[in-house]
């Protein structure tokens, strides 16, 4: 046992009173003897009782072991990640699962964490759920997860609340909190005991080790891990019951290059043998790469649900001309009905008209043209107006200030 | 694979029985798997012992007791017991909610097994049978310990004596009481240091209190304590003032018996 920090002023303390409390024993007894004195040495042995629960809870403190991580290097290993895929392959088809959010309301007192939420996740894709910090993404799964009742509304899995299914973890795996574990337990008996939960054999537990490349430390306690081998270890427990629904709740946090790569490969692998893979994130950058379908939420409200490449086309986007007749040229367009800004050096950007067209037109009058762009807002751009807007409009109406608890 | 597959039918629905043998492991599991754990319970055993020893000395060295004095061999047996055994083991059982609470592990528990009675039911059966395992098994090494050492002054008891056995057996429930007890309230209160500390209040505290009251509120109240229902069940000669021993074994049953269905009652109705 590894002592907390301040056992160096705790150990004489404890001695101290340790005899200190003997002591008062010893006399308690022989005192006994004598009828009339044992009221004040109860007194005396009681008041020294009091310190114990201080010194035991000093006692059974967390281990706060450094994150030096060794064995870090053997999860870098390309080798491990590539193996994971077969090992995880189903050889079952998924039975697909809906996720259904349904006029979803969560207050926490004047609070209100989400707002008349509404939206379905279908299997077979990887969906990302999206919003900035505080927009209640959290809420949302927990309350998915039967951890927080709702106010009003409901959430369903497979048209069932979670409370209601029967060995949840084979329906539903998830991932909130990978920092959530007891660092006193190794990386074996914890997955172990959250697969006897849920009648699932130790076989599939040091399946899930290899496949996350854990097995080498499986028997260190998780207090010595980073938060890297952390984030693999929950992704390890929301896979032990190999369950139609995945829900993780920030996965990428922490892991580095190659396991950033490792987990968008496993979310994809996992929604294309037909599971239902919801991925949330308060960043485009991270989901934009994997997620077919996006749910975009802003302060508790729904911003946009639709599919990835439908959101960046439905996104703002114009054409760059650039010209020595710039002002002809933009006469000439707006009278086509096109909207027109400005740009340094000459620059029009255009809205309203395709790039052909404005070629065409251009030509068809004689006006020589430098540059023709068609340009697409990013991702990661239509989600900022996007949320944003949101934004601007809800403290437009001095809506409550919320506390980014997501 | 032995994960079950989810078939086109749904996963098999396994019986009642089933699912309670997987909580049972599950917590079993969890607090069998926490090294600190065994260094508690290896502590408070050596400091049982320690002290008892201590006290059957000095019990022994002392003047010949008169008849119905306030410690008689049995009590004695068990003054260090009380303190050093119930103290670390109910510390140990109030961790089993408030470490999940504070690590945050609390979330994954509920997940894998959402029905939250059925979470406190568990962790109340694995740390309710390890601390009764924990609390008989120093009760009776207290007892013959102490007896062995009153004996060579010919003041011993023995186990043949009637009441005595029953004694014994209830002294070492005791720690399962508290145990059961201090896990309701680590449930409620969620939070280590607060939870500790209402547990030392209500297994000492409120008995503290009733010693500072006037004569008939003292026993009026104080009956109703732990430490007053444990003195009863575990003396030779039971004070007229206070409940009878069967009567106060009830009152050691009803405080571990009120703390789980409080929890169950907080728990089942609060988000997480």
């Amino acid at each position: 046992m590894s002592l907390p920090p301040g056992s160096d002023v705790a150990i004489p303390v404890v001695a101290v009173v340790v005899a200190f409390d003997v002591w008062c024993l010893v006399n308690l007894a022989r005192a006994s003897q004598v009828r009339y004195l044992p009221k004040w040495a109860w007194a005396v042995a009681i008041c020294v009782w009091g310190p114990w629960g201080g010194v035991i809870y000093l006692a059974l403190g967390k281990d706060r072991t450094p994150a030096s991580a060794p064995g870090e290097a053997s999860l870098a290993g390309g080798a491990g990640i590539a193996a994971s895929g077969q090992l995880l392959a189903r050889r079952v088809p998924v039975d697909p699962v809906v996720i259904e959010v349904d006029q979803l309301t969560k207050r926490f007192g004047p609070v209100t964490a989400v707002d008349a939420l509404s939206f379905t996740v279908r299997p077979g894709q990887v969906t990302g759920f999206l919003g900035p910090n505080g927009a209640g993404k959290t809420t949302t799964m927990r309350v998915i997860l039967g951890l927080d009742t709702p106010t009003s509304g409901r959430a369903l899995v497979g048209g069932r609340r979670y409370q209601e299914i029967i060995r949840p973890l084979h329906v539903v795996g998830s991932l909130l909190d990978a920092t959530a574990v007891h660092g006193g337990r190794t990386a074996w008996f914890h997955l172990l005991s959250i697969a006897q939960s849920n009648g699932i054999g130790r076989r599939r537990v040091v399946q899930v080790l290899e496949a996350t490349g854990l097995a080498a430390v499986a028997g260190r306690r998780v207090g010595e891990f980073s938060l890297g081998m952390k984030q693999r270890l929950g992704i390890a427990a929301a896979l032990l019951a190999d369950p139609a629904v995945l829900i993780f709740d920030e996965p990428v946090n922490g892991l580095d290059a190659a396991g950033v790569h490792w987990i968008r490969q496993l979310f994809q692998s996992m929604a294309a043998e037909g599971r239902t893979v919801v991925v949330s994130s308060h960043l485009m950058s991270e989901v934009a790469l994997t997620a077919d379908h996006l749910i975009i939420i802003g302060r508790g409200r729904l911003l946009a649900a639709s599919p990835t490449d439908r959101f960046i086309s439905g996104a703002r986007q114009d054409v760059l001309v650039r010209s020595p007749r710039a002002d002809e040229l933009a006469g000439l367009l707006t009278a086509r009905g096109a909207a027109i800004r400005p740009e340094g050096d000459g620059g029009l950007a255009v809205t309203g008209l395709d790039a052909p067209a404005i070629g065409d037109l251009a030509a068809g009058h004689g006006i020589a043209v430098h540059e023709l762009v068609p340009r697409h807002a990013s991702l990661e751009q239509a989600y900022l107006d996007l949320t944003d807007d949101s934004t601007d409009y809800r403290a437009g109406t001095s809506a409550p200030e919320r506390t980014t608890a997501s | 694979m032995t994960a079950p597959q989810i078939a086109a039918a749904g996963p098999a629905v396994p019986s009642r029985l089933v699912r309670a043998g997987d909580v049972l492991a599950f917590e079993w599991t969890k607090l069998r798997s926490v090294r600190s754990n065994y260094v508690t319970l290896i502590i408070a055993a050596m400091a049982t012992i320690g002290s008892t020893a201590l006290v059957a000395h000095a019990v022994g060295s002392g003047p010949t007791a008169p008849q119905g004095g306030l410690f008689t061999a049995l009590t004695a047996s068990f003054l260090g017991y009380a303190e050093y055994a119930v103290i670390p083991v109910s510390v140990l059982a109030v961790l089993q909610f408030t470490s999940e609470y504070t690590t945050g592990l609390i979330s994954t528990t509920l997940c894998a097994v959402p029905r939250r009675w059925a979470v406190l039911a568990g962790k109340a059966a694995a740390t309710g049978a390890a601390a009764l395992l924990a609390g008989e098994a120093l009760g009776f090494a207290c007892f013959f310990l102490t007896q062995a050492m009153l004996s060579g002054r010919h003041r011993g008891l023995s186990l043949a004596q009637p009441g005595v056995p029953g004694a014994v057996l209830a002294g070492g429930f005791l720690l399962c009481a508290c145990a059961l007890t201090a896990l309701g309230l680590g449930a409620i209160i969620r939070h280590t240091p607060g939870a500790i500390a209402a547990t030392l209040v209500a297994i000492y505290g409120l008995a503290a209190l009733c010693l500072t009251l006037p004569a008939p509120w003292k026993d009026g109240f104080g009956k109703f304590t732990m430490p007053f229902a444990a003195s009863q069940v575990l003396a030779t000669h039971p004070q007229p003032g206070l409940l009878s021993p069967a009567l106060s074994m009830l009152v050691i049953i009803g405080w571990p018996a009120g703390a789980l269905l409080a929890a169950t009652l907080v728990i089942t109705r609060r988000d997480v």
